[in-house]
């Protein structure tokens, strides 16, 4: 491929530099393609070091050191590995983990079964399934901050919709409906809201995965008389399952870091029952001050992520070979 | 979960002649390998028995990480 | 079903599991629909309207919501009301009727604003720069093209709150804490992966002939990328632009911890909007309204392109 574009580019720079008048045709002609490529990608990486490969690793230096950005004139001390040695001993931010893991679980759950289902139906290319796609797709645009700041109205005991409909549908008074301030029912709270909002993603993801089945497969299950349940279990879920996995990796990776819905729908509390790992992480870091702690603690965030991330790249290339 | 069509479609090694790399020097195991480490940090980052498995999530995300980056670059 | 399956042709579903399908989607389409029909519907309610029990779904329309939105009120005493002049246009009005006046303009243009400079703005750079980038990386061999990739698409992962921390002290030093610049930039770097990403898909897709074809006319590689690549890439340029708007738009976690006045944006505003004694609800379902309504429309125009936006353009049907 190289080569052949080599020669045609350069069969082309002749023609043109055969084209144009002298000092123009040097100009062109020591603008080579590479030259082109280089001068068309080096702003972008630039732009991508300034702005977020050299905080990395400023942040990778502060993570060893005492510093404290409230006390910016204070001395700053090498501490060595004992911030991550903190960090990694601290109970509260273990914790903080595990209400992670939980809402990462439950979530990718929910909208996996409910995304596939929904996936599945719509599959049945039924009148104006289109139509209904497009209006399901809605709130995975919206912004999480906006439609999650007004979901704390929805779930409000005694004047909100959320509570209404419940003890409407079960017969629990309002009043016991406390989304928002029971320690069981929070969690929960942002659980329904995150699948809501994000269960059209894993939808759509399906959807494609669903459509690029090839009909003959099917054709030739029916022609074995292979039964639908057997249809489903041994070609609709093994084909779809590089796109599933695609939707459960990005959405794993986001709500790992999941920070609007929670900081606006309960803002870690009560207590710290919803306190996730970007919660506890910002609190760290701008409440307490603690800089050099709270970089070591962004850095274990980040190289989980990045671990997921690259698992995530292979994902998309497998997808992409579809 | 390997990957099955790579296994099975590209004709990229001849049948006959050449051995085969040794599997530590492969690329689809290895990656499944690596992918098994990062799998492993995430389940000692995330539970809730031994605070120890947590303390050494991180160095385990970070060898199942590198590792990929490295394995990644591995002929098939 | 596999009885009415083979009725028909052997993959396409029969009639009855079509009308199940059907009702289970718009079953589930209207309920999903719920919460955001709330939101209008609580924008253009009265405040005791809208928290009476149980929730009202048949009231008089009022604008209460909109006006106090935009606007600051103070209390005042039933006499003084009295013996101001007539009131000037709605707002006027309905805000005497709850025995106040109105003080001044909200905050809420201002940070509206200031999402629309901000969002437009990084969308502009993060295009700009993503088409070049893009281009470089569909046709020319670039060393370590993947890893560069990778690199490009790991920066839109990383955890928001981890990159504040260094980027506040790095604006903070800078001067460009709280700046519309500042921000502009943060989301150029964020969006600029998905730029990349979503935009080399599209380059791929157009034939090199026709580049090819152009220089072999006589045109420059430049000239052939303005006039022969640049025009056949336009939708894709302007669904990109969209995604990158809406990210734009959208964002809270950087703008909640680095914006506090000058260069807040609407998101970590709208949460703010209190009445008296708490928040003002029609006022906060107003704001969500007016915020809301641009990505609505977007999301429409974008849905043929949704599915490669949220994949990085991997996945293109």
């Amino acid at each position: 491929m190289t080569t052949s574009d080599h020669t045609y580019a350069d069969k082309a720079a002749e023609a043109a530099v055969r084209a144009t008048p002298e000092p123009v045709a040097r100009r062109l002609r020591s603008l080579s393609d590479k030259a082109i490529a280089w001068l068309f990608i080096a702003p972008t990486i630039v732009l991508l070091l300034a702005i977020n490969i050299f905080p990395l690793f400023w942040a990778v230096y502060l993570s060893f050191t005492n510093y404290r950005a409230n006390r910016p004139n204070a001395v700053v001390q090498n501490v060595g590995l004992g911030n991550y040695s903190r960090v990694l001993n601290d109970p509260d931010i273990w914790a903080s983990m595990q209400t992670t893991a939980h809402f990462v679980f439950w979530t990718i759950l929910l909208q996996t079964v409910i995304g596939f289902g929904l996936a599945y139906l719509i599959d049945r290319k039924f009148r104006g399934h289109a139509f209904w796609t497009t209006l399901i797709l809605i709130p995975m645009m919206l912004s999480p901050a906006v439609v999650g700041n007004f979901w704390r109205f929805l779930y409000e005991p005694q004047i909100g919709l959320f509570a209404y409909a419940v003890s409407f549908l079960t017969g629990i008074p309002t009043s016991e409906i406390q989304m928002l301030g029971n320690v069981h029912l929070a969690p929960w709270a942002i659980i329904i809201v995150d699948t809501w909002m994000w269960t059209p993603y894993v939808m759509l993801i399906c959807l494609a995965g669903l459509r690029s089945i090839p009909d003959y497969i099917y054709e030739a299950a029916e022609v074995d008389r292979a039964s639908n349940w057997r249809q489903f279990w041994s070609i609709t879920v093994p084909m779809a399952l590089p796109f599933i996995m695609l939707a459960v990796l990005f959405r794993g990776i986001e709500n790992f870091k999941m920070f609007d819905m929670v900081n606006l729908l309960t803002g870690g509390g009560p207590g710290s029952t919803t306190e996730v790992a970007s919660i506890a992480l910002k609190r760290d870091a701008f409440e307490a001050w603690a800089t050099g702690r709270s970089s070591a603690f962004a850095i274990v965030l980040f190289v989980a992520v990045f671990g997921l991330a690259n698992i995530y790249v292979k994902a998309l290339n497998r997808v992409k070979q579809r | 979960m390997t990957d099955i069509r790579h296994v099975a479609a590209p004709p990229a090694t001849p049948a006959a002649g050449k051995p085969r790399r040794p599997i530590f020097l492969r690329r689809g195991p290895m990656e499944a390998l690596a992918v098994a480490v990062i799998g492993l940090g995430f389940l000692m980052l995330f539970q809730p028995f031994a605070l120890v498995l947590y303390t050494y999530s991180l160095i385990t995300l970070l060898t199942g990480t590198f590792m990929f980056m490295i394995v990644s670059k591995f002929p098939e | 079903m596999s009885a009415a399956n083979s009725a028909h042709s052997v993959v396409e579903p029969g009639a009855a599991s079509k009308r199940i399908a059907a009702t289970l989607v718009i079953l589930y389409a209207v309920i999903t629909l719920v919460p955001l029909v709330w939101i209008f519907l609580t924008s253009i309610k009265s405040p005791p309207d809208s928290i009476s029990y149980p929730p009202k779904i048949l009231f008089t329309p009022s604008l209460e919501g909109y006006c106090n939105l935009f606007t600051t009120r103070t209390r005042q005493t039933p006499e003084y009301i009295a013996a101001l002049p007539e009131p000037d246009g709605i707002c006027d009005a309905v805000t005497r009727k709850r025995n106040m006046v109105i003080a001044g303009p909200s905050n809420f243009l201002p940070r509206f604003a200031n999402s629309l400079i901000i969002a437009f703005g990084s969308t502009f750079l993060a295009v700009g720069l993503g088409t070049l980038a893009a281009y470089g990386f569909s046709r020319f061999k670039v060393p370590l093209a993947d890893d560069l990739l990778f690199f490009i698409l790991s920066t839109r992962m990383m955890p928001p709150i981890a990159v504040a921390i260094p980027i506040y002290l790095m604006y903070r030093q800078l001067g460009l804490s709280d700046t519309a610049i500042g921000m502009m930039l943060l989301y150029t770097a964020v969006n600029v992966s998905l730029a990349v990403w979503l935009l080399k898909g599209f380059i791929d897709e157009i034939p090199r002939e026709y580049e090819e074809a152009a220089m072999i006319d006589g045109y420059s590689r430049l000239q052939a990328f303005r006039k022969v690549v640049l025009p056949q890439a336009t939708t894709g340029i302007a669904a990109t632009a969209i995604f990158c708007l809406i990210f734009a738009w959208n964002e809270y976690a950087f703008a909640s911890l680095l914006t506090s006045g000058s260069a807040q944006t609407a998101p970590p505003f709208i949460p703010t909007i209190i009445g008296e004694g708490g928040q003002d609800w029609p006022a906060v379902a107003a704001g969500t309204t007016i915020f809301l309504v641009p990505i609505l429309v977007f999301t429409i125009l974008l849905r043929k392109q949704l599915l490669r936006g949220i994949t990085f353009g991997a996945v293109r049907k």
